[in-house]
């Protein structure tokens, strides 16, 4: 009796999830029948051409709906297999040599240094369409000379401030430090006026170069690998300035991203920095923000790393002028190019809808990125990341000075490079 | 006479039985061809692609089935071949291509064969100076021949069609079909206009590859709206192995040693391919500043973890074991099913709430640390303390498992020799010390060494808990207080440098293997004495 039970009670669960995974695609299939239904009557259906596309789960719905949609009038279909934004360039150098790569897939314009030197992307030509697109993006997704990508989006940190506690958003860093004495003074001690991750250097980018610090010399070439400024005066006063913070007790240690928001959304900190897919949890939480300009640490407002999001063609792609046409033609509309600003609201690269955006928060976004420069996009970028991660915890854990903290990541950085 | 018979009477079965097999044989040879012709496509795939030790090892495989398939002598083996197929493409080749990739230069930049980055290098195109860009439009001969309408940005029209010079065409004359309302003609003589749903399936596959008008300028198509007189920009010469840039006339002669088409001033050619390089990962190893400064550290808690983890999660599970193992305990069914869940929750999600307990502003344990004591350790920024946090968390990942294997190994342990050893007068803690744990060891030993190498090796709870931090001050390189010798040395493979780099990574892994191999071999050894308390018993 207790056996059978048993035995019935995991049939239902083994049936259970059979049903559940027999009704997933049973979900998908409206959505695409009436879609054909408008488009047949025109002609008999003719033999699609079918191309597969790589994107997020935010971006897949509206390639599958819309994109196939106007791809349809061109005689083509789009297969979007979803992945994770972040899995989709390892799987590529993976996936595209061996053949069973995308056509076209979704990317960060940071990738481009990686992909190029493998081979995996393939040149584009935007052709009169080029003028439609921010000049900044477009220039973001151009490697070596080469266009390689359709911008769709871009991103850039802010300084959000909460009102209630910064009545005027501190312009320069010597303000955040006197606001952070007298909301420390008048709270006994619970609210402080700016925290940053203990382990991003991401975050950190705006304000090493308000004090005129920089990663990487920016040429006309772009990015000169063989200048790297982690040790540079500027960063290292940007060093010093986040050492006396911590050393006054201003800045609070292992803080990573969800303890930074929860500290601004709670009240106990009156700015952050923090990026657009911030927003909604912000927004959500009901406290009152500014979206600021990065403060003045000598060397001019904070200026955050520009990242670009876009599409991109795989080199090992056998239909790459058909790819190319699908982002020229049926991307690179006012239309599709709105979809996908609505399903994550990011300032759009596409200048009919960025400009048609009326929500201020991200106008103020892109104010802020204004004069950001792009996040490096050159292959040694890898070897920087950890060493700055490190000189930054280090300083704010107050384990070492921020001076040789930084010194020693450039010259990690330096040795890393040449290893 | 007699011997004829007697060869009749021989081959009358066995013809029979020939008559009977027939079917079973034609259904072996018949799978035996489908596995061919899937090897056949496969080793086609890897030569046009370059891969050459995958095209040797599937052609290998593929004769090895083929020859115990088809020689009556090798009959016995036939069973074994699935086995024996399954181990040359899942056990015997990754090794083989561990080592293999350990002595070339896999890594970004240099990922294609170097056909494979021919084959990219061929694909850029340029404009030259003076060179016209036209908008196009496509015909079709019956015969399957193309033409293309073009109109250049001044407005002059043409007829193009591949090897032939451009004609100059009006529309309406010489046998150009009547313009549209774009003024574009309807048709051409002996060819029909093709509407955009024609040109879609050909667009690459036809169209593209197409060189229309005379060489040296011909006009190919750039885009669904434009053609240009685009040239090939790199051009590859067989003989030299060199790549030529048309622009500049730059010279690029590939260089075997390092993977890439290099011109004389140094410039190389994106992408790379790959090339075997010899002991240089090695070499690279033993020369890398790594391996001085915090390299021993390192090791030494890289060894550390290891024993505690094993040793906490051994001692704990042990001890529960033991006392669920008691008939009289209540619910020590349910109670020891509710210790298996973190064995069930997937580990990063138990390392993530992990995570969240001991972060020193919202965590549960830092917070109540605080208030019932007045202070809490800094689990992510101590030094100290980020270690023991580590084994904490390791430890509770881990005991279910000990617990698991202990219960099972004690109910192996004959009640009898309880019984005597009570007769002689033994308590229950002589006992445990004497009887229960020397057993024991005989039977999860092996299992507490496995779990030492596992742990020396586990990459995924130092990288999911905090990533090998705190960083450890004034390294050559990064280095954190709790990475481990394989989150260390994952770091210089794939965090250094240009980007990932697989040849050093597995030179890497091989020297790691070296090590665990040499420590595994060295506890067994150890073991041979708990082997001898067993005979004793």
């Amino acid at each position: 009796m207790k056996k059978n039970a048993l035995w019935y009670l995991s049939l239902l669960v083994v049936s259970s999830l059979l049903l559940a995974a027999c009704a997933a695609p049973a979900t998908a299939e409206p959505t695409e029948a009436p879609v054909e239904a408008t488009e047949a009557p025109t002609e008999a259906p003719a033999e699609l051409t079918e191309l597969v596309v790589w994107a997020d789960e935010l971006r897949a719905p509206i390639i599958t709906d819309l994109g196939n949609q106007f791809a349809s009038e061109f005689g083509v279909t789009l297969t979007v297999q979803e992945m994770g934004f972040g899995d989709i360039r390892d799987q590529l150098a993976v996936a595209g040599p061996a053949g069973e790569g995308p056509d076209i897939l979704i990317g960060a314009h940071d990738w481009l240094g990686q992909l190029v030197a493998n081979g995996l992307v393939a040149p584009l030509d935007l052709g009169a369409k080029q003028g439609e697109f921010l000049e900044a993006a477009v220039n973001a997704f151009t490697y070596d000379g080469q266009l390689y990508g359709v911008p769709y989006a871009t991103e850039n940190v802010a300084f959000f401030c909460n009102p209630d506690l910064a009545p005027t958003a501190p312009s320069t860093w010597d303000e955040v430090l006197t606001l952070a004495e007298e909301l420390e003074a008048s709270s006994g001690g619970t609210t402080t006026a700016w925290t940053i991750q203990t382990n991003d250097p991401y975050h950190f980018n705006p304000v090493m170069n308000s004090f005129g610090g920089y990663v990487f010399g920016f040429t006309d070439q772009g990015y000169d690998a063989s200048d790297v400024g982690l040790d540079s005066e500027g960063a290292l006063a940007a060093a010093s300035f986040l050492q006396g913070m911590a050393e006054a007790g201003h800045l609070q240690a292992d803080v990573d991203y969800d303890v930074m928001h929860a500290l601004f959304t709670g009240g106990q900190v009156a700015c952050i920095g923090t990026g657009p897919w911030a927003l909604t949890l912000i927004r959500d939480s009901g406290v009152p923000y500014t979206i600021n300009s990065f403060p003045d640490g000598g060397a001019g407002a904070g200026k955050p790393f520009l990242g670009v999001q876009g599409f991109m063609v795989s080199a090992f792609s056998e239909n790459q002028l058909l790819a190319q046409t699908v982002l020229t033609e049926v991307f690179s509309t006012a239309e599709f190019m709105q979809a996908m600003y609505d399903a994550d609201p990011r300032p759009s690269a596409f200048l009919a809808v960025r400009d048609a955006t009326t929500d201020a928060d991200l106008a103020s976004f892109a104010a802020a990125g204004a004069d950001g420069q792009p996040m490096p996009a050159i292959p040694e970028m890898s070897s920087v990341w950890e060493a700055w991660t490190n000189a930054i915890t280090l300083t704010i854990t107050m384990q070492q000075d921020g001076a040789s903290a930084f010194a020693t990541a450039a010259e990690q950085v330096r040795t890393l490079i040449s290893q | 006479m007699k011997r004829s018979t007697q060869k009749a009477r021989e081959g009358k079965p066995s013809l029979a039985s020939l008559a009977e097999s027939l079917p079973k044989i034609a259904l072996r040879l018949l799978i035996l061809a489908i596995v061919d012709a899937f090897a056949v496509f496969l080793i086609y795939l890897f030569v046009y692609d370059g891969l050459w030790p995958l095209a040797v090892l599937v052609t290998l495989t593929t004769l090895i089935i083929n020859v115990i398939n088809l020689w009556e002598r090798f009959y016995p083996l036939r069973w074994m071949t699935p086995a024996l197929a399954i181990i040359m493409l899942f056990v015997l080749y990754p090794i083989v291509f561990t080592v293999y990739t350990a002595f070339t230069n896999y890594s970004d930049g240099h990922l294609l064969s170097k056909v494979q980055s021919i084959r990219r290098i061929e694909q850029d195109t340029y404009l030259p100076a003076g060179g016209v860009v036209y908008n196009w439009t496509a015909y079709r001969s019956p015969e399957g021949e193309y033409a293309l309408w073009l109109v250049d940005m001044d407005g002059n029209t043409f007829v193009a069609s591949p090897g032939q010079p451009l004609q100059p065409a009006i529309p309406g004359e010489g046998g150009v079909g009547e313009a549209d309302a774009n003024g574009i003609p309807t048709s051409i003589e002996g060819y029909t206009r093709l509407t955009l749903p024609d040109i879609i399936p050909i667009l690459d596959s036809e169209l593209a590859p197409l060189e229309f008008g005379e060489p040296p300028l011909t006009v190919s198509i750039k885009t669904i709206r434009e053609a240009a007189q685009l040239q090939p920009r790199y051009v590859y010469d067989e003989s030299t192995d060199a790549i030529t840039d048309q622009i500049t006339g730059a010279v690029y002669t590939a260089d075997e040693k390092q993977g890439f088409f290099i011109s004389p001033d140094g410039q190389e050619l994106n992408p790379g391919y790959q090339v075997t390089i010899g002991g240089a990962n090695f070499g690279r190893l033993i020369n890398s500043p790594a391996l001085r400064g915090p390299f021993i550290q390192i090791f030494i808690w890289t060894i550390v973890f290891a024993f505690f983890s094993v040793v906490t999660t051994f001692g704990l599970g042990l001890f529960l074991a033991l006392i669920y193992n008691d008939p009289t305990f209540r619910f020590r069914k349910l109670i020891r099913t509710l210790l298996i869940i973190p064995y069930a929750v997937p580990g990063v999600i138990g390392i993530l709430i992990w995570r969240g307990m001991l972060n020193q502003h919202f965590g549960v344990i830092a917070s109540n640390m605080v208030n019932i004591l007045g202070w809490s350790p800094g689990w992510f920024t101590d030094p100290i303390w980020s270690k023991v946090g580590i084994l904490l968390v390791n430890l509770w990942l881990g005991f279910p498992y000990m617990m698991l294997v202990c219960s099972g190994a004690l109910q192996s342990i004959p009640k009898d020799i309880y019984e005597a050893a009570e007769v002689d007068g033994s308590n229950s803690w002589n006992s445990f010390w004497k009887i229960t744990l020397p057993l024991l060891l005989v039977a999860v030993g092996p299992l507490l060494i496995a779990s030492f190498t596992f742990n020396f090796n586990n990459f995924a709870v130092i990288y999911a808990y905090n990533e090998g931090r705190p960083p450890i001050p004034n390294t050559a390189t990064p280095a954190g207080y709790t990475d481990i010798l394989i989150s260390y040395t994952f770091r210089l493979a794939f965090e250094s440098g240009r980007g990932a780099d697989y040849g050093y990574a597995n030179a890497i892994t091989i020297v790691i293997f070296a090590i665990v191999a040499a420590i595994t071999l060295f506890q067994y050894r150890f073991m041979g004495t708990w082997e001898e308390i067993s005979e004793n018993v």
